[in-house]
Formats: C-alpha cells, structure tokens, sequence
C-alpha cells in the first residue's frame, strides 16, 4: 500500500451548540482519489475546510505523511502557529466552489502568485510553471487574460492550475462544478479526471456521482457530522449498506 | 502692470497658488500612507490595535478642520516658550508651512482612512480566502490581494477627498499667522479685494485657479482609474469621469 500522505483522526467541530462534525477519521493514501459525499448540511465541506485549516478543528489531529500539523484540545497548540498554517497550505491546496481567482490578476499571475511569493521563486522560475500548469489545464492561451474575461469553466481550470502550481501533495476540491453552467461541468471534470490518471492524490467534495463512482477510488458518505459508510465506491454505490446512503443515493441518481 | 484687469490678477495670484499647492502635496504623501495604515489598524481583532485608529478617525472626521488648526496652532504655541525654543526647533515647528501640513495630514488621513477601511472590508471573501488556502501570511494577503483590490474600489472616493484637501489648503491662513509675504490664494485675493472691493473679479480669478488645478486631479484620477481596472471587461469598467461639455442631454 502506498504511503499515507494525509490521516485525520478524530476531528470534531462545533459552530456554537451547532456540532457539525461529530469524530470523523480519515486517511488518504498517495494517488487516492476520494469523493465525500453526502447531503447539504452533512458536514463534506467543513471537513474539507478543516483539513487546510481554513476551519479550526476543536479537538483532533492532522498528519501530514509521517508530521503531526495540528492537533487541537491540548494547551497551547490551539490556534496552528503562521508557520505551522504555511506549512501545511503550501503541502495541501484548494480549489473552490467560486474558483474565488483573483479578478487583478491575469491568468498567468493568478498561478505564478503562491509560487513567487509563498515559495520564493523567481520571477522567470514561477511563470514558467505557471505555463506549464496552465497546459496541463488546456488554458495556456488564455494566460493574458483576466477571469472576468473567462467563462466558469476555464476559470475554474485556472484554479485548478493555481492549486497545481504549488507542487502540492494533496488538492483538496469543494464542489468544484457546482457553480458551473451544465455544459460547463464536462471540461473540469475532465481536467480533474486527468490528473486523477496521472496520480494526484485528491479529496473531492462532490455532487456528481458519476465522478464519484467512476474516477474516485474511496466514497466517503458523510451524515450528520459522522462517516456513515466508505469504501470503494462501485460497491457502496451498488449495495448501500446504510439506510442513509440508500435514501441519498435514491434521492441523486433518480 | 498688465492692462487687462483679469489678467493682471491671473499674474498676481500665481505665487500665492503655489502655496495651497505646496500645502496639498505637502500632505497627500504622508496623509496617504498614515490612512492606509489607520484603515489596517481599524481592521484588526485586537482592540489594542483598532481601538486607537478609530478614535483618531473619529476625532479628525468628527471636528470641523478649522478647529483642528486652532486648537493645533494653540497646543503647539503654548509649549513653544517651555520646549520648542530651548530645543531651537521654533523656527520649524512653529511655522505655518510645517503646521498647516501637519493638521492636513491629520485631517485626510482620517477620513481617507474611513474610505480605505470600507473598500477594505468589501475585498470579496472567497478571493482572500483563496490566498490563505495557497499559504500567503497575513501581510502577503493583504499585499498581494486585500490592497490592490480595496485601492481600486476606494479609488473615486479617494480622489474625491484629494480635491476637498486641495479646497481646504485655503483654511490654512485663516488661522496660522502670515508671515512677511507669504500668503496664499484667499489671502492674496482678500488682499486685492480691500483694495478695490471688486469681489466678484478677484475671487472668481482665484476660483479659476482652484478650477484649473482641480481638474489637473480629476484628469489624473481618471487616468489611475481607467489604468486600475485594466483587467475588467471593456463593459464592465466604470466610467471614466468625463469633463466634456455636454449640450445635449
């Protein structure tokens, strides 16, 4: 078995009385491509935010491969130090809903940013990689221009280059088609199917089921802040061991 | 001595112009700045760090300027005798081309800063969200994305208060002493008025210079403006203030 690149053990988080996430555990192996999945309020996104820490977890831990980044509930350590928090951004990156791309930026400095100034590149360095993502993403020739010049799709392809750019060892994705326009999903979905081909480890908060089934090599169903069922996802898709996942899966795939 | 009347007072009130001008480019520098970091100061969690920037703010947007110079004028003048002279800093300190800038300074950068602390705040969230997620620190967000981003909203704004300091550069001898011939437009104008009572000739000439040097400004600030927004969509971009008549509506 590949070596774990990420393992949560145990994260909880509350919002007020409001507990979101109830104890969930999880590990993601090199080249996994994981699909959470679950109904609106199940708590997919949190996790995800709490995975880059964009969300403080309130007690659990996170390993990064074989290094603890945080671990909440225990003295100090409560809020994850600057140093701790750029660590752990530039191993695992996102890609959002909104594709959230900088809009005075070109494409081109969109993606050469984090390397340039996160990574401390050099200019040449930076925007040469940069290119090199935007290829892999099918927009090198859009690198001049601006998001508001794009359509959903290709800027959501340049966040997946953004992402990319940082040589990460794990993008996490919060519904990434989810904001697109229907005709607009297949061009992502194909990027994120790629890369999923060329081995990226990747966790996937997802509506579209295909996807999850056919690309995803783990489905996580998460209900109520808890993993209700996980496992390959051709057979828990299939044979729904859960009451819950049964109804959800009736309710997604008509 | 010129014949025509205007233009002799075109001529007699450009060095006093230069003085509203030296006061306003004495300030924008350092106003704007200090307002950047006032609007950054109101902005943080920590109330050791916000609470002072707001009551600045609060203070020199809650007073009129012209009290501010008083008040100022007076502050410094009473520790003159004590301080100011046995330091031999008198000379500067007290002199109305170091304290008109310096309540100037004041003045803007409060209410630049209420302008800049807004636009800050309006930066969309998902876009710094995106640059924490990509592991920039707290002073590359605001660097990279938080700034660039609020300047371009704050922008007309701003340029907005530039041209009211400008106008309020004629506050500064009303309050600070003249000295020898060193006198700006209103004073210079006021001067020529109680000589002939010609109100109307010699304030309009010194409005024609305010007009003038106002829309070097705006012409500059729509030049930024129109520079700024670059990256948005020829449909999107907002319009570019424009000066030219228009006869028909």
């Amino acid at each position: 078995m590949p070596p774990a690149v990420l393992s949560l053990d145990n994260i909880h988080k509350c919002y007020g009385a409001n507990e979101v996430l109830k104890g969930v555990s999880l590990t993601a192996h090199a080249g996994d491509v994981i699909s959470l999945v679950g109904s609106s309020g199940s708590g997919k996104s949190t996790l995800l935010r709490c995975v880059n820490l964009l969300e403080t977890p309130d007690s659990g831990s996170i390993h990064l491969g074989p290094d603890r980044v945080f671990r909440a509930g225990s003295g100090p350590h409560q809020r994850p130090s600057a140093e701790a928090l750029r660590a752990l951004r530039t191993r695992v990156t996102m890609v959002f809903q909104q594709f959230n791309l900088w809009s005075h930026l070109s494409v081109l400095q969109n993606v050469a940013e984090a390397p340039l100034r996160v990574k401390g590149l050099s200019r040449a360095e930076a925007f040469e990689l940069a290119q090199d993502c935007l290829d892999k993403v099918g927009a090198a020739d859009k690198a001049d221009a601006y998001p508001q010049a794009l359509s959903g799709g290709q800027q959501q392809r340049v966040a997946i280059a953004r992402a990319l750019a940082m040589r990460p060892e794990l993008i996490l994705f919060d519904e990434p088609t989810s904001a697109l326009d229907p005709e607009r999903v297949g061009e992502v979905l194909a990027v994120m199917r790629r890369l999923a081909e060329e081995g990226t480890t990747m966790i996937v908060v997802t509506h579209e089921m295909a996807f999850a089934r056919d690309v995803c090599n783990q489905a996580v169903f998460l209900h109520e802040g808890r993993i209700t069922e996980a496992g390959d996802p051709q057979q828990i898709f299939r044979q729904p061991q859960t009451e819950r996942l049964q109804q959800f899966l009736a309710a997604s795939l008509h | 001595m010129l014949e025509n009347p205007i233009l002799n007072d075109i001529a007699t009130l450009a060095k006093p112009a230069l003085f509203n001008i030296y006061f306003a480019l004495a300030s924008i520098p350092v106003g704007f700045p200090l307002a950047v970091l006032l609007a950054v100061g109101k902005c943080q969690r920590s109330r050791w760090l916000r609470w002072p920037s707001s009551a600045f703010v609060y203070a020199f947007r809650g007073s009129p300027l012209f009290i501010q110079f008083f008040m100022v004028y007076s502050v410094m003048l009473s520790f003159n005798l004590s301080h100011w002279k046995p330091m031999g800093i008198d000379w500067l300190v007290m002199h109305p081309l170091f304290i008109g800038p310096v309540v100037l300074v004041a003045n803007t950068s409060a209410y630049a800063a209420e302008i800049f602390y807004g636009a800050l705040r309006a930066v969309p969230k998902g876009q710094i969200e995106a640059a924490q997620a990509l592991g920039m620190s707290r002073w590359r967000v605001f660097r990279s994305v938080s700034w660039p981003q609020a300047l371009r909203l704050a922008w007309p704004a701003y340029t907005n208060e530039l041209v009211f300091l400008f106008h309020a550069t004629t506050l500064v001898y009303f309050t600070l002493p003249v000295i020898n011939e060193q006198k700006d437009l209103m004073n210079k104008a006021g001067e020529l008025f109680e000589r002939d009572y010609n109100a109307v000739l010699h304030y309009s000439v010194a409005a024609l210079y305010f007009l003038v040097i106002s829309i070097v400004i705006f012409r500059f600030a729509a030049w930024y403006h129109t520079r700024l927004n670059r990256h948005l969509a020829p449909a999107e971009r907002p319009p570019a203030p424009s000066f030219k008549p228009r006869y028909l509506r």
